[in-house]
Parts: structure tokens; C-alpha cells; sequence
């Protein structure tokens, strides 16, 4: 098979041949894929990015229950060995994180703990800033760390679509772009085309019978990309036909955006890029400076919940050793309690890692609660160091240029 | 090798007016390319118009936009200005849309937006509507006239300091954006400059400050000493910095080259050569306006180098079928959509505005290009019902249902279609009658998907 074939079909239908040999499809097109013979299924890895918005407090998701300095901080929000989730006889997830508990000891799940980044701000927007575009303190930046990737990915003779947003947000900076359009998908089916299927499948199969203007190379990716979106549309509106998963994922609007992705996934798009939220957008949820307690821990339930939805349904589908997710905070919280049962804005706190090629457990040390800063946990990990892990070791993209240095990836990978 | 139809052509000949010739007819194809690319469309009295009218008088026209100009935009203005008032950001992108639509001189319109992406200065960093309002206003006043009086008032404009991140240029810690935005993107181009050309030219603008929404100078603040700016030294202020990057031969020409991509083409890049004679004459006087025109009256733009070879963005697709539909609908709603396709007016993604040309179209921005026409032509839903595709060919006289299918293809396709297509396309009608004309949108909706209206 020619290279060029090969191409064609992969940035029509990523690379599924089923579907290019289903009768919805130009027969010109099922043609090609017979000529192209069987092919593998995707093996492209996928990154889903979450954000959990307002600064959520690490030291009350993975609790130092042992720690004295811990346990005279925190008077009302102080978590006991009695309540939590033990790892081991000094850290315990939250109570109401039964399941993250039991992907860690799974291995499904890891904990990068002390992630953050030098002299870190303490403002939302600014924290949120830093944490999107990857250049902490540079305001004028306004492409973000994904964005840059996007556009680093996009190839100009593809239609295929890099990332997504599928939280019910306005659009991150970190998906910041120069030039690609990041779509925001807020369910599979704004993927799925409403004309008429057996209408445009005639119009494309007459379109190709004329294409003689080859020296118009517009028109010819824009032929190329109505084919991707009927071949698209087509897959969408089959994985929603054929998979029935109503009642594996819960209510929670996280664990809707992961069902999402996860028929995307399914469908086999070639998207390598999602991006959730979890608290709101904005100054969100996790910001809790009164009576945080109940708060937080509703907010950690519907992550934990959600989140095993998530990896139990794509290890169903055999499909988890494709997928990394990353959940990151603008900040961590301040170890002691404000006197009005919440806490104030911080610095370094985990990043959790789940997938089913993690090397599993705890990366990095505990934040030394004897050696603050301004009352927070101290960063051991850049968060740079994180992403370009991501980028790097797991989406195979260059990181060099998307951070705009070298960050010594970590080794979180089998 | 494939031939290169942009630059295998004489620069003269290119730029003088296209004359109609038998070998060269005006056609209606031709019509509806000008009014594609200087304006938002066309009806179909309007494609008649000039099918009739020729091409030198449409382009007359259209330079000259329609009548009672003034109380149109008095009556935008007034409504723009309560709507920015309010803080509401998202209500001025539908009032601009409006204009777009109602306007009777949709080219200031279309060099408005022009300007827009070429300053790419964001609502989300100014954070002020009534700043935002007034820089597009700014725009709108220079669309067509002198570059060098359109940087003259963008320096004086809050809203580019605070969208450049230049709010604050003391002496002691000059703020380099304004001066280098200035000369990367905005005259001179990348490797026509120094550093240290944008270090010298950033202390002459020391000392302006946006405070509270206005823009003040401080005269303590600013650096009165010798600056050495592209090799000529002297206590330059801001207007000097602006008039001696305009006076480096490269800039015409940068500026004649993003107008070409504007106006004429995506596909090729064009020559220095083809260039010379528009950036010669912009040169003289920085007059956009006679660039504009004689690009828009010349052979060049009325030959196969420039036919369909732009990609529409995604308000030029939604407004040539609302103006073709001659139809009112919420622009609110559409401007929500439009932003969605990856054009947020008011928003452009970054400094460097909206690049366009291929990147408008991937998979997922083509569907919703389909949806969104499906959605536009729908008896039902978020539109309402609204542009109503068998009402406008029954008010040109096409009532017969065989006959109207063939009037939206003249309307949005001006015939311009392989016969494989329009046969096929013809074929989605259904051949029982089309009682409510559900068939006649189904149809208009395919017809917007086409490869070719994709195409500008």
C-alpha cells in the first residue's frame, strides 16, 4: 500500500477500516480501504487533561493522618487514620475516595506528590495562568501549553481535529492556539452530522467523480475534510448505537464529560487531546475559605466516582492502556485552618495520574509540613516536569518547544 | 511542475482594470466572486444588478456603499454604545454581526474585521466592552483610509495598550510590547528589525499609561534622551517611531501582502514582483483605500489565481446565507455559534489575529458548518424558521417547484457546479410535491455544504 493511501485513510478515519467499508461510506472510499487491506487498530495515546478549578486543598486528598503538625493545624478539617483511605501508615486518601483507593492499589492510579513551581502565585487567575500557558508570571503569553502542542501537531494537509474541550466551559487558554480551531464537544452527538446520511454519501461520490481541478488545493482539503466528517459523523453515531452505557456512568456532570471522551475514544477520531473540569470554571468549587469541609468532600466524590467510571469503562474496552489522564489545581491550600472552618490559597499539591500503563504508587515524596512556605507545602516537582512527561514520554510530541525549555521528564511509565 | 497561476502573470497587466472581453466574460460567477470577497454576499436583486451594471460600476458601488449611510450608523452606534455600557461583550459581537448584515457599505465593514485580525487586540484581556467598542470604532473610522492615520489613533487607543500587555511604559522599565508588536506585526515583518531596534523605540514610547480606561502621559515618566531606531538617532517620541517604520521600504509591502491573502488569494504566495506596484503606490501616501480599489477592479482579481481560492471564515459562510435569504434572524445565538466554529469577533486568539485559510476546516468544524446551515434553513428551532428558502425564490418570480431548486444554486453558487454535483444535488428533492417546503430547506442546507461554498 502507498504511503500517500495510507495517509488519506488515517486523516479521513483515523484508521479504522470498518468503518471506511461500511456501506454509509463513498464507495470510492471502501474501495480504497480494501486496496489498503486490514489494519490495525489505533494505538495513538490519549491524554485527558482535568482541571480542578478554585485550588483544591492536597493535604486533605491525600491526608498526612499521622502527622502531628498536620493534626494540630487543622481543628475542624483535621481527617483521622479512622476516616481515611489508608496507603500507608503515614498518607490516606479522603473518606469519600473508596475508589481512588482502589485503583491506587490497582495500579491504575498514581500520585505525584509536591507539584508545583518557584515563587508561585497565590491569585487564582494569575496561578490559573501559570498552570495554562506553562510560563509562570508571563501575562502577555496567550497561547496555552496544549494549544502549542495543538498547533505544533496540526498538519496543514489534515482535517483531523488534535483536541477537544468537553467541559461545559468557555475555552481554556491552555487549549490556546495561534491558528488550529479547537472544537468544544460538550456530547458525541454534536459530532454526528443532521443532514441526510445516504444524501451526502451521493453528493460526495458525485463530488469525487469531478474533481478534476486538482490545481485548487483548497478545494481539495476541504473534499477531504467533508469525507472526514461523514466518516466521522458515521462512527460517532454507531458507537452511540452500539454502546449502551447509561447506567455505568453516574449523574455527576465530571463523570458525563468522561462518558463523552469515552465514546470519542471509541470512535477512534484520532483526537489525542480532551480536556474536563471539575468545580465550575472560573474561581471554582475547590475554593474553600469557609466551611469546607462538606464542600470539598462532595467535590472529591464526584472525582473519585467519576474518574472510576471512567478507567473501569475503558478497561472494559480494552482501551486503558491507551488513555492517561491528569487531573491539576491552580494551587494547594494553606495548612491551617482561617478560623472560619476553610482554608486559604497555597502552592504545591498532587497531581493525579490515572491509566493503564502507570507504574502505579506514590511519586515523590510528601511535602515536609516542618518547611513551609507562607504556611503552604513546598514544591519538590515542577509542574513543567509533569507536562513534559505528557507531552513527551505519553503524546510522543517534542516538549522542548511547546515549554520553551527542557523539563527532565519523569519516569511514571512500564 | 505545476504551474504558478498567481506569479506567472505581468505585474501590469495583472493590476489594471479588468475590461469584459469575449475571452474574459463577466459572468454571473464572476459577480458573485466580488461580492464574496468585498462584501458579505449578495441578494439576488444585487447579483442581478451587477451581472447587469458590469464590473466596474459594481465595484463603483460598492466602494461607495448605499445610501442614508450616516442614519444607519447613527442608529447602530446609539444601539452599540447601550449595549457596551451594560459590560456586555457578548451582545456587542451580535451588534456587529447585525452591522455586517444590514449595513449598506459592507466592504468598511468586511476591512473592519481586516483590521480587527491584523491588530488582534482581545475583549478577554482588555476586559472593558466600552474600550473594546470604541478600538473597533477606531478601526472602522481608518477601514479605508491612510495606515499611517490608522497607527496614529491606535496609539492614542487604550484598548491596544491594554490588549498588547503595554498598559505602563515608565522611563526606568520601558515596556517593550507596543514597540515590538509594532515592528513584527504591524510594519516591518520578522528579520527587518533588531533587538535593539525594539529596546531604543520602546523608550520613546515611555511615559504613556492606561489609567482608569484612559490613556495619559506622564511627561516625568518619558525618556527624552537620544534613541537610535533603524540607524537614525534623535529624541524620538511615539509619532516619530511610527513614522520612520513606515517609512522602511518593507513595510508597504507587508501590508500589500496580508490584503493580497485578504482579498485575492490563500493558495500561493505571491511574488515581491506581482507586489511591487501596490506597494509602490501605498508608499506614496499609505492610502488602503486606493489599494483596496485597484485590487478590486484588476484583472488579477477577475481571473482564475483568485476564483475560490480563499476559504470562507465562519461569518463570512453564515452571512452570505442570511444576506442571500435576505432574512432577519438572532445574531445573539449565531455569534455564540460563529465563535464556536473558531470565530469569536471581538476575541481574535491571539495578537496575531485569525490566520484562517485552511485552518477553519477540520472535521469537526466542517460538521458544524453543516449543522449550523441545517440549523439556519430548519422550519423549526433556534433560528426560528426564519430565512425561508421557497418565500425568497417565489419573491423573485421561481414559484414552480422545478424551478426553485435551480434558482438557490444561481443565488449561492452562482451555477458554478460539476455537473456530477448539481445532477446530484438536484436528485435530494424529492419528486412528490414540496406541499411546505421542507424539501426546498433540506435541499438549500445540502447545497451550503458543498465543497464549493466553502470557497470564497
Amino acid at each position: 500500500m502507498s504511503h500517500s493511501r495510507r495517509d488519506f485513510l488515517k486523516s479521513v478515519v483515523g484508521t479504522s477500516t470498518l468503518v471506511s467499508l461500511s456501506p454509509a461510506m463513498p464507495t470510492f472510499m471502501q474501495q480504497s480501504a480494501l486496496a489498503a487491506g486490514a489494519s490495525e487498530p489505533s494505538s495513538d495515546t490519549v491524554l485527558v487533561v482535568v482541571q480542578l478549578s478554585g485550588g483544591n486543598d492536597g493535604l486533605n486528598t491525600v491526608v498526612p493522618y499521622s502527622n502531628d503538625i498536620y493534626a494540630r493545624s487543622r481543628s475542624t478539617l483535621r481527617l483521622t487514620a479512622s476516616d481515611v483511605h489508608p496507603i500507608d501508615s503515614d498518607l490516606g486518601f479522603h473518606p469519600e475516595m473508596p475508589l481512588f483507593s482502589r485503583l491506587f492499589k490497582d495500579g491504575q492510579m498514581m500520585v505525584v506528590q509536591g507539584v508545583g513551581y518557584p515563587n508561585s502565585n497565590r491569585g487564582h487567575d494569575e496561578a490559573l495562568r501559570d498552570w495554562h500557558t506553562a510560563r509562570p508570571g508571563q501575562a502577555a503569553c496567550q497561547t496555552g501549553w496544549l494549544g502549542r502542542a495543538i498547533d505544533h501537531a496540526e498538519r496543514p494537509d489534515e482535517p483531523s481535529v488534535p483536541a477537544t474541550l468537553v467541559a461545559p466551559i468557555p475555552m481554556p487558554l491552555a487549549l490556546g492556539t495561534q491558528r488550529a480551531v479547537v472544537p468544544s464537544v460538550r456530547s458525541a452527538e454534536k459530532w454526528t452530522l443532521r443532514t441526510d446520511e445516504s444524501q451526502r454519501k451521493g453528493l460526495l461520490e458525485a463530488a469525487k467523480q469531478s474533481a478534476t481541478d486538482s490545481d485548487n488545493p483548497l478545494a481539495h482539503y476541504v473534499q477531504q475534510s467533508s469525507l472526514a466528517a461523514h466518516a466521522t459523523s458515521h462512527q460517532v453515531a454507531e458507537v452511540l448505537r452500539t454502546t449502551d452505557r447509561q447506567d455505568e456512568y453516574p449523574s455527576f456532570s465530571l463523570a458525563k464529560q468522561f462518558k463523552t471522551i469515552s465514546e470519542l475514544i471509541r470512535a477512534d477520531l484520532g483526537v489525542r487531546i480532551f480536556f474536563a473540569e471539575l468545580g465550575g470554571g472560573g474561581i471554582g468549587g475547590f475554593d474553600n475559605h469557609a466551611n469546607q469541609r462538606d464542600n470539598h468532600a462532595a467535590l472529591l466524590r464526584e472525582l473519585s466516582i467519576s474518574v472510576a467510571a471512567f478507567v473501569d469503562d475503558l478497561n472494559r474496552a480494552k482501551l486503558l492502556d491507551r488513555v492517561l489522564l491528569m487531573s491539576f489545581s491552580e494551587f494547594g491550600r494553606t495548612l491551617s485552618e482561617n478560623g472560619r472552618r476553610g482554608t486559604g490559597h497555597g502552592a504545591a499539591a498532587p497531581v493525579f495520574l490515572a491509566g493503564g500503563r502507570l507504574k502505579g504508587g506514590l511519586f515523590g515524596e510528601h511535602p515536609d509540613l516542618a518547611d513551609l512556605k507562607e504556611d503552604a507545602p513546598r514544591h519538590h516537582t515542577d509542574y513543567r516536569q509533569v507536562y513534559a512527561t505528557a507531552l513527551e514520554r505519553w503524546l510522543g510530541f517534542p516538549s522542548e518547544p511547546v515549554l520553551g525549555a527542557s523539563y527532565k521528564a519523569l519516569d511514571l511509565f512500564v | 511542475m505545476k504551474r504558478d497561476i498567481a506569479n506567472d502573470v505581468d505585474p501590469d497587466w495583472a493590476w489594471s482594470s479588468y475590461q469584459p472581453s469575449e475571452s474574459r466574460p463577466w459572468t454571473l460567477a464572476m459577480a458573485g466572486h466580488l461580492y464574496r470577497r468585498a462584501a458579505f454576499g449578495a441578494t439576488y436583486s444585487e447579483l442581478q444588478q451587477a451581472v447587469s451594471g458590469g464590473p466596474q460600476k459594481t465595484v463603483d458601488r460598492l466602494l461607495r456603499g448605499g445610501e442614508e449611510l450616516d442614519a444607519f450608523h447613527h442608529v447602530m452606534d446609539q444601539d452599540e454604545l447601550a449595549s457596551a455600557k451594560s459590560g456586555n461583550m457578548g451582545s456587542l459581537r451580535a451588534w456587529w454581526l447585525r452591522r455586517m448584515l444590514k449595513t449598506p457599505y459592507p466592504l468598511l465593514e468586511k476591512m473592519t474585521l481586516f483590521w480587527h485580525s491584523h491588530f488582534g487586540i482581545s475583549g478577554s484581556r482588555v476586559g472593558d466592552s466600552q474600550l473594546m467598542l470604541q478600538h473597533i470604532r477606531v478601526l472602522r473610522e481608518h477601514a479605508l483610509g491612510k495606515y499611517s492615520s490608522m497607527l496614529d489613533a491606535v496609539s492614542q487607543d487604550p484598548a491596544v495598550y491594554l490588549g498588547l500587555g503595554a498598559q505602563s511604559s515608565r522611563k526606568a522599565q520601558p515596556n517593550e510590547e507596543f514597540a515590538r508588536q509594532l515592528m513584527h506585526r504591524l510594519s516591518l515583518g520578522p528579520g527587518n528589525f533588531g533587538e535593539e531596534d525594539v529596546s531604543e523605540a520602546s523608550r520613546a514610547f515611555t511615559g504613556w499609561v492606561v489609567l482608569r480606561g484612559q490613556l495619559r502621559f506622564f511627561d516625568r515618566e518619558h525618556d527624552t534622551g537620544v534613541k537610535k531606531i533603524l540607524g537614525r538617532s534623535g529624541n524620538w517620541k511615539a509619532e516619530d517611531v511610527l513614522r520612520i517604520v513606515l517609512e522602511q521600504p518593507v513595510a508597504p509591502r507587508m501590508l500589500v501582502r496580508k490584503l493580497y491573502r485578504w482579498f485575492v488569494s490563500e493558495v500561493e504566495d505571491p511574488s515581491d514582483r506581482l507586489l511591487d506596484p501596490l506597494a509602490e503606490m501605498l508608499a506614496k501616501d499609505y492610502d488602503t483605500g486606493r489599494v483596496v480599489e485597484t485590487m478590486l477592479r484588476s484583472n488579477h482579481f477577475f481571473s482564475a489565481a483568485a476564483y475560490r481560492r480563499r476559504i470562507k471564515s465562519p461569518v463570512e459562510f453564515a452571512l452570505e446565507i442570511v444576506r442571500g435569504m435576505e432574512g432577519t434572524l438572532s445574531t445573539v445565538i449565531l455569534s455564540e455559534e460563529l465563535a464556536q466554529l473558531g470565530q469569536n469577533l471581538y476575541n481574535p486568539p491571539t495578537v496575531d489575529g485569525w490566520y484562517g485559510g485552511r485552518h477553519w476546516i477540520n472535521s469537526a468544524t466542517m460538521t458544524g458548518r453543516c449543522n449550523l446551515a441545517h440549523s439556519l434553513f430548519a422550519r423549526n428551532g433556534r433560528y426560528g424558521g426564519k430565512l425561508d428558502p421557497t418565500a425568497i425564490a417565489s419573491r423573485y418570480g421561481y414559484d414552480d417547484p422545478t424551478a426553485s431548486p435551480g434558482f438557490l444554486v444561481a443565488l449561492f453558487l452562482q451555477d458554478d457546479l460539476p455537473k456530477s454535483v448539481r445532477e446530484e444535488l438536484r436528485r435530494t428533492i424529492p419528486s412528490s410535491i414540496d406541499t411546505d417546503g421542507s424539501a426546498l430547506r433540506q435541499f438549500a442546507s445540502n447545497a451550503a455544504a458543498l465543497t464549493e461554498f466553502q470557497l470564497s
